[in-house]
């Protein structure tokens, strides 16, 4: 019995490392280069940004929608035209950018991303369209305490994860204390709230902090900067060399043209009219958007969730192995790993073989996958917790297992369940918010872009977390409700 | 008479605990059966094998001409519908209001329509004192019309045998009464019944054949007088002697 026990067990991991064979080849050894081909064909050329770097990247309101605009985007729009193909925005976590290069969900990341050797093992890279000095970004207050990233010895400095500044800072600012976080705006915020003395960024991007905020100034940080490491380009996956060269091509254009100087000065007025109202009411529909996606990221999860946990509930109460063991492996395994995993997962691993698997669906279905499992454990309890009598008094009538199940247990499973359910409900609000990495538009996700259009870094997070708590409070009274009348009915 | 049920060296273990020896009886249509014994002797597991709620280790149990252990699990659930079951803790369906319980197996079993259903309910409540109760839930209910109602479900499905498990043992002494009143109703009406009690007084009144059990297997079989005023085995008269002198 115990051997039986633990071959099964071995069986179900090497299920697993074989799913991870399967989903592991990477992109390398793909043969012909027909990257061109491809994106002309769809008739569409994918950028994969990270809106939260005026002026490179941000989002702003145009004629009442919200809009990525910047640099970075007029160059991918003049590329674009060039190719004559549309041009398509994905928005994502910095992060993500370059795995979603790889698993082919987006042909170029535009993202001020600078050609570093390490990044140049993994993806192509254009030549150089704009270059940028490195510049620290500190309270104005301060400002006559430093003089450049020497003057930072001892103290707390922020950089982007996973940016070029990151490496910097770590190379030539050792005597620094490094603070890493995803996001500009949070650097901002630290700033501002003394949490950290200086932000390493690329001069373009201090200068627009500085020029909206009068709280900021910056200095030059004066880096040793490498050949490479300076300024920014297009990266591409491994092997678009085709892709490549006819984006070089344009890039050419708009150096001689000096194309960028004008991109700057427009994206210039875009902040311009960010700022002009910065009140929280200005941005009401970003929350709503968010809210609206929340509430239905979460809604469908839920649905989904019951119907699958009850299937591996009564999976694992099952005496039969084929139906057991599956569902103690799925609900150990996903009880077992981070929701923010599995959300990755889904989106970037699953969208190997399903390419253009599109992110709400992704977020929707790692997030229910992820309830069904806990959901199941909350059904499989309260079907334990019917006492066993009720079964053997419907049996014994000569019902069968199948309307046993239906007409006796499953009610009664019900009412000991519904408050656990409930929870879940309420927590699943809370906790779908993962699904803004993967760049689905939900409430953390318009916060976000609220943080970044406004350059406001706290009164946003306060409308979240009231709009979070409206929803979770209004959820349980409904649901308390519903509890109190089934008790009685 | 005819032979309703017929048990031949029927055992039952759990794990290394042998909880029934070797069992052989016959059940008669129209008997009433009644066993008794000490606790621990192996009575309510030999209900419970009857309609196979407990699988047996061994043995034959013949209902109307068929050996039950032989039968696919499809089969058994016509097999139960024939056998009425009341058992200790009653076991009402909670989420269900009186006439929910006596109706839902004749409707989803015997596909009977809602009317029919509910008019043999309405009759089976009237015979067992609760009509006016048919609208109220179980947990509403003392223990004595619990029973009651349980014995009415079971009747609802038109069974050829009930299986009574110790069905007043888990009332207040001042609701046995009524129960028994109700048992012994339905003897005189000829239904063949089994039934598992310390009620020593019904045994002696209503039952045809009294059984004995003790230690797994049954010690003495005979009418209420030959058991109680004439024991044969030890142990039969060393239980009595017990149980009287109380």
């Amino acid at each position: 019995m115990k051997l039986k026990k633990i071959s099964l067990w071995l069986t179900a991991l090497v299920c697993l490392l074989g799913i991870f064979a399967v989903l592991a080849p990477s992109g390398q050894v793909q043969a012909a280069d027909n990257s061109l081909q491809r994106v002309k064909d769809k008739g569409t050329l994918v950028m994969g940004t990270s809106p939260d770097y005026p002026p490179y990247e941000f989002i702003t309101k145009v004629n009442g929608k919200n809009q990525v605009v910047g640099m970075d985007v007029d160059v991918a729009h003049k590329i674009a035209k060039d190719l004559g193909v549309k041009l398509v925005i994905k928005q994502m976590d910095f992060d993500s950018l370059l795995v979603a290069l790889e698993t082919h969900k987006v042909d170029m990341v535009l993202s001020a991303m600078t050609p570093t050797e390490e990044r140049k093992q993994s993806v192509d890279f254009s030549q150089v369209y704009y270059d940028a000095g490195q510049a620290i970004i500190v309270r104005k207050q301060d400002l006559h305490l430093y003089k450049d990233k020497n003057s930072f010895a001892g103290k707390q400095v922020g950089v982007q994860t996973g940016s070029l500044q990151q490496d910097l800072a770590k190379k030539q600012m050792k005597q620094s204390h490094l603070k890493a976080l995803t996001k500009v705006t949070d650097l901002i915020l630290s700033l501002e709230t003394n949490k950290i003395d200086g932000i390493v960024a690329e001069d373009a991007v201090a200068q627009a902090y500085v020029a909206n905020d009068s709280r900021l100034a910056k200095i030059d940080a004066k880096f040793d900067l490498g050949g490479d490491e300076n300024g920014t380009a297009i990266a591409f996956a491994k092997n678009s060399g085709t892709l490549v060269t006819a984006v070089n091509h344009s890039i050419d254009q708009i150096k001689q043209q000096k194309l960028t100087k004008q991109y700057i000065n427009d994206a210039g007025k875009y902040m311009a009219t960010n700022t002009e109202n910065k009140s929280m009411f200005n941005y009401w529909s970003y929350f709503a958007k968010g809210v609206g996606y929340t509430l239905l990221i979460t809604a469908i999860s839920v649905v989904i969730g019951i119907i699958l946990g009850t299937v591996f509930a009564l999976g694992r109460l099952s005496r039969k192995a084929i139906l057991h063991y599956p569902a103690v492996w799925y609900i150990e395994f996903v009880r077992g790993t981070p929701l923010m995993i599995q959300v990755m997962f889904v989106y970037f691993g699953v969208g190997l073989l399903w390419n253009n698997i599109p992110a709400f669906f992704a977020g929707v279905v790692a997030v229910a996958l992820n309830s069904a499992a806990y959901v199941a454990e909350y059904i499989r309890g309260g079907i334990d917790s019917v006492p066993v009598g009720q079964v053997e008094a419907a049996r014994s009538l000569g019902m069968s297992q199948r309307d046993t199940m239906q007409t006796i247990v499953l009610p009664q499973a019900i009412k000991i369940i519904w408050p656990s359910l409930g929870n879940e409900f309420i927590s699943l609000i809370k906790e779908s918010s993962i699904v803004s990495i993967i760049g689905v538009t939900d409430l953390i996700y318009q916060l976000r872009a609220v943080q970044a259009a406004t350059y406001r870094g706290v009164a946003p997070i306060a409308v979240a977390m009231v709009l979070y708590f409206i929803m979770t409070f209004t959820l349980s009274r409904i649901l308390n409700h519903a509890e109190r009348k089934m008790q009685h009915g | 008479m005819a032979e309703m049920l017929k048990v031949e060296n029927l055992k039952k273990a759990f794990g290394k605990n042998e909880v029934l020896t070797g069992i052989d009886g016959v059940v008669n249509s129209g008997q009433v059966i009644v066993v008794i014994g000490p606790s621990g002797g192996g009575k309510s597991t030999f209900l419970r094998c009857l309609n196979l709620l407990e699988n047996p280790t061994s043995g034959k149990i013949a209902f109307e001409g068929q050996d039950l252990t032989q039968l696919p699990e499809k089969k058994l659930d016509d097999i139960r519908e024939k056998m009425g079951m009341v058992f200790q803790s009653f076991n009402l369906f909670s989420n269900m209001n009186v006439m929910d319980n006596l109706t839902l197996a004749p409707k989803r079993v015997k596909g009977e329509d809602e009317a029919q259903a509910q008019k043999k309910a309405l009759e089976l409540l009237e015979r067992v004192g609760l009509a006016e109760k048919k609208d109220a839930f179980p947990e509403s209910l003392s223990g004595g019309q619990q029973q009651r109602v349980a014995i009415a479900r079971a009747l609802a499905m038109d069974p050829d045998v009930m299986l009574f498990d110790e069905p007043t043992s888990a009332l207040d002494p001042e609701m046995v009464g009524e129960v028994l009143k109700v048992m012994q109703d339905l003897a005189h009406s000829g239904m063949t019944m089994v039934v598992v009690t310390h009620e020593m007084g019904f045994a002696r009144q209503v039952a045809d054949e009294v059984w004995f059990m003790d230690g797994g297997d049954i010690a003495e079989k005979g009418t209420p007088e030959q058991i109680f005023e004439h024991p044969q085995n030890e142990r039969t008269k060393d239980f009595l002697s017990r149980i009287l002198a109380q």
